[in-house]
């Protein structure tokens, strides 16, 4: 096996990275990326984790909650070693401000480095990127954006949590924590790889045109020339104060190709504006959308990239938070853990999830043959 | 004068994709996640300075 996978659910640090360490120790390991509760000091976490893996590239980031093959958590640490026979090499930089706009340019120098390539020549199916960002940054979009600017390789991720607080989340690498930063692993895999992204919503037809938008606050002031809380609430046939109710089950779909990049609702402000977990430019017309079954979805996904792939060594799952919290209330996280058994999986509950673009109650998986 | 947002559109297509459609895909989701949904301009398009910044950009981008 190349890829392995392993999991603590130890209460102290020491404890946790001891097993973590006898679970995986005998392993060869080239890189780890390992997701930690938000319970866990972050820079006391990333220290101890890297000093235990000395040699290997490590990436990470705190989480709303953690995947590991078979099962949902919650306070534990879960962690995906490759060896050389998974990758050939891989990369890891760090963008340590996000506000800093040559920062990412100085990331994709040092990978055109490392690698001997542009980024702009790489070949997508040789090269894959993770992205793991602050997930109350608010920079993803744009940091998405100028990725898909400046190289074909696809970077897939997702944004960093701290179990619903909402004050403070972390990125992980080279034994150290960071806020309002990103990481970013470039690999090249031995082994071939796919993507799934998958959202579980039918689109209802109902158009939602935005209309007046203040993008950077990702605040929609106008749907179809009224007031956003006013339109949502008539799309979805509710009254204003009742609106927030409908969020998680109805959020609203940029739909490209047939496909839904959905937009998640967060709150309605005062002045009968909108805020999303997700930027909403002014003049796209988004979709209203319903929630339809999330394990029947992920099951579909899952089985269609082994069909692709012929077999499935390895699954890095970021799973948004929005849809864990709707697999606990409908009593079906159980069920959706089961869905990876026998496939080594790690992941997290995140933020927010990075696949071409940044979006929102969507499971955006790495898999590896 | 019209027709720039189609012509950069169709330039950023051909720099980006090498004729493979799964690639062409991906670009084209990149282009309407950026709000420029390129089914819906043509060579009588009339131009918008920012659209056509956003596309130039794009353009220039690529390493």
């Amino acid at each position: 096996m190349d890829i392995i996978s392993a999991y603590s659910t130890k209460d102290a640090i020491d404890e946790i990275v001891k097993d973590i360490n006898d679970q995986l120790g005998f392993f060869d390991t080239e890189l780890l990326v390992f997701f930690a509760s938000s319970k866990f000091a972050p820079d006391e976490i990333s220290k101890k984790i890297q000093d235990s893996f000395p040699v290997s590239q490590v990436i990470g980031c705190s989480t709303a909650g953690e995947i590991a093959q078979g099962k949902l958590l919650n306070n534990s640490v879960v962690a995906m070693a490759f060896n050389s026979g998974a990758i050939e090499d891989v990369k890891v930089e760090l963008i340590e401000d996000l506000s800093d706009q040559a920062a990412l340019k100085k990331a994709f120098d040092s990978f055109e480095k490392h690698y001997g390539t542009p980024m702009g020549t790489m070949d997508p199916q040789k090269y894959v990127g993770i992205i793991l960002v602050d997930g109350l940054s608010c920079a993803e979009e744009n940091l998405m954006e100028n990725i898909g600017d400046m190289t074909n390789v696809i970077f897939i991720g997702g944004s960093a949590g701290d179990d619903l607080q909402f004050k403070s989340t972390y990125v992980y690498t080279k034994g150290k924590s960071y806020s309002n930063a990103a990481v970013l692993a470039l690999l090249k895999p031995k082994k071939e790889f796919t993507f799934i992204k998958t959202q579980s919503f039918r689109d209802l037809n109902k158009v939602l045109e935005v209309t007046k938008a203040d993008e950077a606050k990702r605040e929609v002031l106008e749907f179809n020339g009224k007031p956003a809380a006013v339109a949502y609430s008539e799309a979805v046939g509710t009254t204003i104060e009742e609106a927030p109710k409908k969020f998680m089950t109805n959020p609203v779909g940029l739909i490209i190709e047939d496909e839904p990049y959905v937009r998640s609702p967060q709150q309605i402000t005062g002045s009968g504006s909108m805020t999303f977990y997700c930027s909403v430019l002014e003049g796209t017309e988004l979709s209203l959308l319903e929630s339809t079954d999330i394990i029947k979805d992920t099951q579909k996904s899952i089985v269609q990239a082994q069909e692709q792939l012929g077999s499935i060594s390895g699954i890095i799952n970021i799973n948004c938070i929005l849809r864990t919290l709707e697999l606990k209330q409908k009593n079906l996280a159980d069920d959706y853990g089961r869905l990876f058994s026998g496939l080594p999986t790690v992941g997290f509950s995140s933020y927010g999830e990075q696949y071409i673009g940044h979006i929102n109650q969507t499971a955006t998986m790495l898999v590896f043959k | 004068m019209p027709g720039k947002i189609k012509r950069l559109i169709d330039s950023i297509i051909l720099q980006r994709t090498h004729d493979n459609p799964m690639l062409e895909r991906v670009i084209k989701t990149k282009l309407i996640l950026k709000g420029i949904n390129p089914n819906k301009y043509t060579f009588e398009s009339e131009d918008d300075p920012i659209i056509i910044a956003k596309l130039e950009k794009m353009m220039n981008e690529l390493r």
